[in-house]
């Protein structure tokens, strides 16, 4: 059930990007960080290994076959080890605090930092390069997402929340679980971030390869120089 | 739960309330910091929150907190604790002491920030005696993690006892690139306090 006050998805793009025209483009994908997990009446998440296996296999080959901005090319960053793979996960947390800043601060309008003009003055560091020579890209894209399906008893506990309001009047809504998930795009050069979307309320089931195709399309939406509306500039704020 | 939320659980930090603001800082005119007698020159680019972790603290950042962040905690006498308790009958914080060493003031902050953080790894790098606030004090460096995070953060500190009660600064941001992005910046807000 869709709630008009949390339904919106929120993108941006780093003012003044667009996706380079007139040469290859190449980004390298990073493995989706994909938890999902059922729900149980009280709220409880408990991570499901096989749903989050295929979850993850599915957005990986929904995002090659998206070729998001019209990249002549899209590749997966190799397997890494030892020092190289140590990197890359300290890279992917601070991509996360990034975007974790950028929802705050930007995409959450009660939360401003004074001194950012747009909001979206934000970089992993130039050092990110070292992570486009391991796999070669142009760009890199994190994709980030967070599943909990609803249990028996927490659909149970949805319906009676329902008949309760019907009957009486009293009775709240039951969210179905948790669907949430952000994607970022980093220059790999500069390190800067150029692109963000986010979402509380994502359709899909990524445990399927349809729903994980529908994920993808959602996840990549106002992807700048992309088929699904090209570049989009969102108003900036003071 | 809106996007605020969703950022703050995402990052593993506890929500502040909805009308918490941030507030830009004059660059070159000297501010109380903590409501104390700590005063220090903020220089360009910080923003200071107006939701205190503490009675006796103050938090600004460059960037948002989740990046860098600088502590300011002031006036603290004997008996309290460094920060504001979470769970006093289980984890109780260590509590300040004004015969403190320079060196119990900087494990006092490491058991402090491992059960304010719930970091398993809080390690101090490095101490040595610094004067601060002109007055003899000490500095150190310190790196952690939080739960369920493999973003590594690093720190500088330095403190003093002045008049029986602690001051300190603490600058903490993520190592990679955020910390020595915006280290000078806080060494010279450090460097600038002052306990009247």
């Amino acid at each position: 059930m869709a709630v008009p006050g949390l339904a919106q998805e929120k993108a941006a793009v780093k003012p003044g990007f667009s996706m380079p025209t007139g040469k290859p483009v190449r980004i390298l994908v990073f493995r989706p960080d994909v938890k999902v997990g059922s729900q149980s009446a009280g709220g409880v998440v408990t991570p499901n290994a096989e749903w989050t296996a295929n979850a993850r296999k599915n957005l990986a080959d929904a995002l090659v076959a998206a070729k998001p901005g019209g990249a002549s090319e899209v590749v997966f960053m190799t397997d890494l080890e030892g020092e190289n793979a140590t990197l890359l996960n300290e890279y992917r947390s601070l991509f996360k605090g990034v975007a974790t800043t950028v929802l705050q601060h930007r995409l959450f309008k009660g939360d401003r930092l004074p001194t950012k003009v747009t909001g979206f003055e934000y970089t992993l560091g130039p050092g990110v390069a070292k992570l486009g020579e391991l796999g070669g890209g142009d760009y890199g894209l994190f994709v980030v997402t967070n599943d909990a399906y609803g249990d028996s008893g927490r659909k149970a506990l949805q319906i009676f929340g329902l008949l309760m309001a019907g009957a009486t009047g009293f009775g709240g809504m039951v969210s179905s679980g948790v669907h949430a998930g952000y994607a970022g795009l980093i220059d790999l050069k500069t390190g800067d971030l150029v692109w963000l979307n986010a979402d509380l309320k994502m359709g899909g089931d990524v445990r399927e390869i349809d729903g994980a195709s529908k994920r993808v399309s959602q996840l990549l939406e106002e992807f700048p120089g992309g088929t699904s509306g090209g570049v989009h500039f969102l108003p900036t704020t003071k | 739960m809106n996007k605020l939320l969703l950022g703050l659980a995402f990052a593993g930090l506890a929500a502040p309330p909805l009308s918490a603001k941030w507030k830009l800082l004059p660059e070159t005119m000297p501010v109380a910091v903590a409501k104390s007698a700590m005063k220090v020159m903020p220089g360009q680019g910080w923003n200071s929150w107006s939701f205190r972790p503490g009675k006796k603290s103050e938090l600004w950042s460059y960037d948002g907190p989740v990046l860098n962040q600088i502590e300011f905690i002031g006036g603290v006498v004997d008996g309290e604790p460094f920060a504001k308790e979470r769970n006093k009958k289980d984890k109780p914080l260590p509590k300040f002491n004004s015969k403190m060493l320079p060196t119990d003031i900087a494990q006092a902050y490491e058991q402090t920030q491992r059960i304010v953080t719930r970091s398993p790894d809080f390690t101090i790098d490095s101490m040595e005696p610094v004067t601060f606030a002109a007055h003899p004090g000490v500095k150190f460096t310190f790196h952690f993690t939080r739960p369920d995070e493999e973003l590594t953060r690093k720190g500088e500190a330095r403190g003093a006892i002045i008049g029986g009660k602690l001051y300190m600064i603490t600058y903490t941001a993520a190592a990679l690139h955020y910390f020595d992005a915006h280290l000078a910046q806080a060494q010279a807000i450090m460097d600038s306090a002052k306990v009247d």
